[in-house]
């Protein structure tokens, strides 16, 4: 009976029922967007701030002090301690190896540059002193579990725009920072004859591609590394080394002194992708370096993704207190306009515990099916919405489609409550009479 | 004819009185409906605005995104230098704000000792290092690096600072010198004595270098009024930000203007995607909740059969009937929009405090706007009443339909 009263209800006004159900859906619709959008922002946000480039270097310990301006560092050639090159892969084997995205190791020798091209027989060659930074453009990396990964600094410095082509690997190619280019009189596709700062070794590369950087890279040659450890007289070694990683904004736990955990505040902090327990991991696997963080993109990082996120969280906390608000009146609503059919139903005997129990559940099934609907509707504004921005469709999670049907729930009987407790003071006579 | 008319707008207007006080539960319900609706609508449209600023404000938390060089810094090994003087300064504060900071940087290569007792002559281990002549009352504003030290200086402690310098971590620890220690700095033949104000970690070049001021530096280098760049940090969109490069960069014509590319670049894509992210949610959020609004509000106004029913049994057109559910419901939304905007445009307020630490600026077009849509959206749902033209009065009166 139960049952077929509740059946009934739906059946004889459908139209208000798909109306009320309606307003349920799109106000779910509206929490769920919200919140899988707020869930998902974080990390693709996180990753979008790592067009800034590397957040950790990594630096012999045992170095001497660069004498580094604007970029160029004025230290004698053999001063100084290097790093072996053949310890790299291990940094794709520490505890947060999926969070690091690139890195390059960098080795810098300065030079002399001219261009063969240049020369004609009446005017000599431009010489320029400049320095030629080796590193990888893309390299391919063997990693121990027998993988290989791609990086190097179109990973770590993506802002660098090279006109033309990246040098290739182990190649006799080079990339000339535009200033440097424009001054020793050379063009994308001539020979470049450079030699070491002492002119010991020379080599002869080929510019292959144009760099502009903004930065004192534009009065630099860029190599492959195994040439500029020609050059250097170092095989196999590095000076410094970028690291760029995905990390999770520091908070008040993450600036403390790691010396001062216990044991399991420890563990936590270990296997929070924060940048400082990453750079923590990079210095154990990587013996002899002192890992530094870059504060300058670390910190304004954080800060602004700390704030973007709050600032999603609350406007998924507005948009669910504007469905929540709106389904619970409109429930409400739907209760009291059946003041007659609570009389009747109470005239004939029924209880107010039954009557409560029946409209109650009425507005259960409908919370469920709204909701339900309403989580579809809004993973699918989700994906929308995830992949016009970033690219990437959300995730759909079950956790939140379990927030979703409790909230409906929740809303749709707290907005039921007050005209029930009301209706249910009602004498059945009066208002049967109409009054 | 005037004296009929009158009175119909008498009539018409009490029986408004009555469709709104006949059922005050269900007054309630549709005030709050709409008024989540309105109040959810102009703090989100407050916030968007207000948020988009505050936005390129933080982005400034990354330091400089401009540098002005002298045009041949180039060769390596040389140093140019730049003239430090008013005019530089009002050139660049002309196309900027009044606190946009725009610092200048003198480099220099010296060697630096620790002074352990100003009676004993100096020993222990000379080492060269950068020292890098600034400002730093606000170096941190350009560095992008909280200076932990600097933040607690005092506009008072100015005077001091010509004598005070502070170190980078690790130039500090190879000289040993701690907090409150002296240091001397000798370039060519002279010498400048300085206490050591705090060591900063920046995890970049920064903590190989001295910091002193400007003026310190200069005296150190007979290099008056001379600097080797300035930075600046200029908030903005950016399309803003371009112009600003552009605008500078024909004005300033003995030197060069180059973006900071890390930054200004990535920032544009950050900005260009969070404001996207921004606009997109909040327009999804307002377009749904408009809908669910109406949908609610549908819902009653569809109860409204048996008033629908009775006006026309006792003679009222349908038009006339229609119009006077309209006139309710403009009414309704009138009244939810303004109490709701005025609630959201609150909210708003104290929310950009919990968010960005400052008040958002409430933004009076907010209001009419968010009115006028709440009125809108409570008309549009009452439209579907239109549909209950075709009841038969006497059908309702019997309970059917």
């Amino acid at each position: 009976m139960f049952l077929r009263l509740v059946a009934d209800s739906f059946g004889r006004r459908p139209r208000h029922k798909l109306l009320t159900g309606a307003a349920l859906a799109l106000g779910m619709a509206v929490a769920t967007a919200a919140l899988s959008v707020s869930l998902d922002v974080g990390d693709r946000l996180a990753k979008e701030f790592r067009s800034l480039g590397a957040n950790l270097l990594v630096t012999p310990q045992a170095d001497s002090l660069p004498l580094e301006i604007g970029g160029v560092d004025y230290r004698p050639v053999n001063a100084g301690a290097y790093l072996p090159e053949a310890d790299l892969p291990k940094l794709k084997t520490i505890f947060w190896h999926n969070n690091i995205m690139g890195f390059s190791p960098i080795l810098e020798v300065p030079i002399e540059a001219w261009s063969p091209a240049s020369m004609s027989w009446i005017t000599p060659a431009v010489a320029g002193k400049a320095s030629l930074i080796g590193t990888w453009a893309q390299h391919n990396v063997e990693i121990p579990d027998g993988t290989t990964y791609l990086t190097g600094v179109v990973k770590t410095n993506p802002w660098w725009d090279v006109k033309g082509q990246w040098f290739g690997e182990d190649s006799r190619q080079c990339v000339v920072g535009m200033n440097l280019l424009k001054r020793i009189g050379a063009r994308l596709g001539d020979d470049l004859n450079v030699s070491s700062g002492d002119h010991a070794k020379w080599v002869t590369l080929k510019v292959v591609g144009v760099l502009s950087s903004g930065g004192s890279e534009d009065e630099s040659v860029l190599a492959p590394l195994s040439v500029a450890q020609e050059l250097a007289g170092r095989p196999g070694r590095y000076r410094k080394l970028y690291v760029s990683a995905l990390t999770k904004p520091e908070d008040a736990f993450a600036k403390r002194d790691p010396k001062s955990f216990t044991p399991a505040e420890y563990d936590r902090w270990f296997c929070t992708p924060y940048i400082s327990s990453i750079a923590f991991q990079i210095q154990q696997e990587l013996l002899g370096t002192d890992v530094q963080v870059i504060r300058r993109v670390a910190e304004g990082e954080g800060q602004i993704l700390t704030r973007v996120r709050m600032l999603l969280w609350l406007v998924t906390g507005a948009a669910l207190l504007a469905a929540a608000l709106a389904v619970g009146a409109s429930s409400a609503a739907s209760v009291i306009e059946r003041r007659t059919e609570i009389g009747l139903m109470k005239a004939l005997g029924a209880g107010s515990g039954t009557v409560g129990f029946l409209l109650a559940a009425e507005q259960l099934l409908l919370a469920f099916v709204g909701g339900g609907a309403g989580y579809a509707l809004g993973i699918i504004l989700a994906r929308l919405l995830g992949e016009e921005i970033f690219g990437a469709a959300p995730e759909p999670s079950l956790a939140v489609f379990f927030v979703i049907i409790a909230l409906a729930a929740g809303v749709t009987i707290l907005g039921s409550a007050l005209p029930l407790r009301r209706a249910s003071r009602y004498e059945p006579a009066p208002i049967l009479r109409g009054e | 004819m005037a004296d009929r008319r009158a009175n119909n707008r008498v009539m018409f207007w009490r029986i408004i009185r009555r469709l709104l006080g006949a059922n005050s539960g269900r007054l309630f319900v549709m005030l709050l409906a709409l008024g989540a609706g309105a109040a959810v609508t102009a703090a989100l449209l407050n916030l968007q605005v207000d948020a988009k600023q505050r936005l390129t404000i933080e982005f400034r938390s990354f330091g400089a995104n401009f540098v002005v060089a002298p045009h041949d810094a180039s060769e390596l090994g040389t140093t140019a230098t730049l003239p430090w003087d008013e005019n530089v300064v009002k050139t660049i504060r002309a196309q900027a704000y009044q606190e946009t900071p725009i610092v200048p940087f003198l480099y220099l290569v010296a060697s630096a000792q620790k002074l352990s007792s100003p009676m004993l002559p100096l020993k222990g281990k000379q080492i060269q290092t950068v020292v890098v002549g600034t400002d730093l009352m606000n170096l941190h504003l350009v560095a992008g690096t909280k200076f932990p030290e600097v933040f607690g200086w005092e506009e008072s402690d100015y005077e001091n600072l010509k004598t005070e310098c502070f170190l980078g971590e690790r130039i500090a620890k190879q000289l040993g010198v701690i907090k409150g220690d002296q240091v001397v700095l000798l370039y060519e033949n002279r010498a400048e004595q300085l206490g050591v104000l705090g060591i900063v970690s920046a995890g970049g070049a920064e903590d190989n270098q001295i910091f002193m001021e400007l003026g310190t530096a200069q005296r150190l280098s007979w290099m008056n009024e001379r600097v080797s760049l300035i930075q600046v940090s200029y908030p903005g969109t950016p399309k803003e930000i371009q112009a600003f490069w552009s605008k500078l960069a024909s004005q300033l014509g003995n030197a060069e203007v180059r973006p900071i590319r890390q930054f200004t670049e990535g920032e544009a894509k950050i900005y260009n995607r969070i404001s996207g992210l921004l606009t997109a949610t909040v327009a999804i959020v307002l377009v749904l909740t408009g809908l669910c609004v109406m949908a609610a509000m549908t819902n009653v106004a569809m109860e409204r059969k048996n008033d629908v029913g009775l006006m026309k049994a006792i003679g009222g057109s349908v038009r006339r009937v229609l119009r006077l559910f309209l006139a309710e419901a403009a009414l309704l939304g009138l009244a939810g929009g303004m109490i709701g905007g005025a609630t959201g445009i609150f909210l708003s307020i104290g929310l950009g405090k919990a968010v960005f630490g400052a008040a958002a600026r409430p933004r009076l077009i907010v209001y009419p706007v968010t009115v006028a849509l709440t009125v809108i959206v409570a008309i549009l749902s009452a439209y579907p009443l239109r549909r209950l033209a075709s009841i038969r009065p006497a059908s309702v009166f019997r309970g059917e339909a």
